[in-house]
């Protein structure tokens, strides 16, 4: 009890103490080094780094090479226990008389082991998919009647798709306004400029309808499957994949990706997460605002 | 034995799952895949399977390892006469190929698509959930929402979110119970000060997070036990920006190598909202 003491005086008030692996009792010291910067300074991390895994980092770098390597040693394996059976003279009987057949029908087992590894590897292998480049304008359209914190909160739920998803484009609809219209966007053909959000159009229509009749995500994994594309036109004509994300009953939020099937199955759950966070927030102001209306007339 | 023709679509449903339903002792595994975005696991194979529920078959390689390279120690321990060179080559290559099938399983966690591990709830202790009083109601709400989904989204089982020194604390925790929640918040906040959390610079992701390995302050005691992977997200990366808030998230899960580059990639976008 007195040397648990005496430790976790010298842990806190020695905070330039490196830490040991298991715990030193040193004699007990009897001064105290008062130290005045603790309170304002974070205290220095003391833990320790990760370290670096390298058969990790190589397997994920030649995922290839590493999915072929049991085939391969497997093949070696089988081929060095003929060669060393007729290299030392005894004849390639497979049978379980000598000592020297049983190790060598060990090996061949253990070499036919890994070359069927080696093959549901290479068998489970995923498919790459190469992201299409969406072909439009960059775009960052805010609407202006929103204060700063719901645009601040916009903006870091785009920051966060682009970073986190194969997202190229967003565009959230709420109220029947277009709150905001970022990153790529069709190009209309006359002037050269964004295609415009036509909020009516879309919640007219049958996308809009069905994703607010189900009140669930909806994700178009391949857009070009569905028909429904044409009620998309802001969105660039090359958009590989779309989620279709309620914000409660009162808004939609449109995001594009660039890879067929690109958004995993984490990114559905997270997407429907941030669909809940922000239609607490846009609810929240929008009936505040409505009531500050109803007051003022 | 069986062979079985997998062709499940690949949107497995991601229905959060009420925690008293998961089962403590038990470790399930299934085929949540850690892939990039642009890649997609290719499930119409042929697939070998024993068909027995719970026995990992991609384990296979590792037990037959273990059982002939004890069968050729075996063999060569009951050889009777001096043994001859031809026998003792074969051997060597039999135990290096031993040696080799049960290190299989290790390289395969690394390969894309692979199997990822579930977390296991801790069996004893209680979920705790703490805020800070200092702070203002809407960083509260954010506070509350951002453990939730962390907690919901990954296979975390204890977060803790500092901002500016005010903390957040919610999950499974190692802290003395029968203690209020304002004193809990000053208990938690005196132990990751000691720790020096608030000094981490950059990202730590310990995959394989080991007690002994962390060191002999006791401090770190606070996570839970079983924690397998801890993963600390500064919100500061750029000391250019004093304006910013100052602080750091960690979350920490029963799981070995729980948190994939996506997974990593989100908690960073969670950490970005705090920033101010």
């Amino acid at each position: 009890m007195e040397a648990r003491i005496i430790l976790q005086i010298q842990i806190l008030w020695n905070p330039n103490r490196q830490s040991f692996r298991r715990p030193c009792l040193h004699l007990p010291r009897f001064f105290i080094r008062a130290s005045s910067s603790t309170s304002q300074k974070p205290r220095s991390y003391k833990g320790p780094k990760p370290s670096t895994n390298l058969v990790a980092d190589f397997i994920s770098r030649n995922d290839d090479l590493a999915r072929s390597l049991p085939i391969y040693v497997g093949g070696a394996s089988l081929l060095a226990v003929l060669f060393n059976r007729t290299v030392s003279g005894i004849a390639p009987v497979a049978d379980a008389s000598s000592s020297q057949s049983r190790a060598d029908l060990l090996a061949l087992g253990l070499a036919v082991t890994n070359l069927l590894t080696g093959l549901v590897w290479l068998s489970i292998r995923p498919k790459s998919i190469t992201p299409v480049n969406p072909e439009g304008v960059d775009c960052k359209v805010v609407d202006s009647d929103l204060p700063t914190s719901i645009v601040s909160e916009l903006l870091w739920g785009w920051e966060s798709l682009k970073l986190a998803t194969c997202c190229k484009s967003l565009v959230i609809v709420y109220n029947g306004i277009c709150l905001i219209q970022i990153g790529m966007v069709a190009e209309s053909p006359q002037d050269k400029k964004r295609v415009v959000v036509n909020t009516d159009k879309l919640m007219q229509g049958s996308v809009y309808r069905g994703v607010m009749k189900s009140k669930a995500q909806s994700y178009l994994a391949n857009l070009s499957l569905y028909p429904g594309r044409s009620e998309l036109p802001f969105l660039p004509a090359n958009t590989q994949a779309v989620i279709l994300q309620p914000l409660g009953d009162k808004g939609i939020a449109v995001i594009g990706g660039n890879t067929i099937r690109g958004f995993t199955s984490s990114d559905q759950a997270w997407i429907s997460s941030i669909g809940e966070k922000l239609d607490a927030t846009l609810g929240r102001y929008f009936v505040d605002s409505a009531e500050v209306s109803r007051e003022k007339d | 034995m069986s062979i079985r023709i997998c062709n499940l679509p690949f949107n497995s449903s991601f229905a959060p799952q009420p925690r008293a339903r998961i089962s403590s002792r038990s470790t399930r595994v299934f085929a949540r895949t850690e892939n990039d975005t642009q890649q997609q696991l290719n499930l119409s194979v042929l697939r070998f399977t024993f068909g027995i529920p719970g026995l990992d078959e991609s384990y296979l390689p590792r037990w037959l390892g273990y059982g002939f390279g004890s069968l050729l120690l075996l063999n060569h321990f009951s050889a009777s006469a001096p043994i001859n060179e031809p026998q003792l080559r074969s051997e060597a290559l039999g135990l290096s190929l031993a040696a080799f099938s049960i290190a299989l399983p290790y390289i395969g966690k690394f390969l894309k698509g692979s199997v990822v591990e579930q977390r296991t709830l801790p069996e004893e202790g209680e979920q705790v959930f703490v805020i800070s009083s200092n702070i203002g109601d809407s960083l509260k709400e954010d506070l509350a929402w951002a453990t939730y989904v962390l907690l919901r989204n990954t296979s975390t089982i204890a977060v803790l979110i500092s901002v500016e020194g005010e903390l957040c604390i919610r999950g499974y925790w190692n802290c003395p119970d029968q203690m209020l929640k304002a004193q809990l918040h000053d208990w938690f906040k005196k132990k990751v000060d000691e720790i020096g959390l608030a000094d981490v610079k950059e990202t730590l992701y310990f995959p394989q997070y080991e007690v002994w390995f962390i060191g002999s302050s006791a401090s770190w005691d606070i996570l839970p036990n079983g924690t397998r992977s801890l993963f600390v997200q500064p919100l500061i990366q750029d000391i250019n920006e004093p304006q910013k808030m100052d602080g750091f998230l960690l979350v920490a899960s029963t799981a070995g190598y729980a948190y994939s580059d996506k997974d990593r990639a989100w908690i960073g976008a969670m950490a970005e909202k705090f920033r101010g």
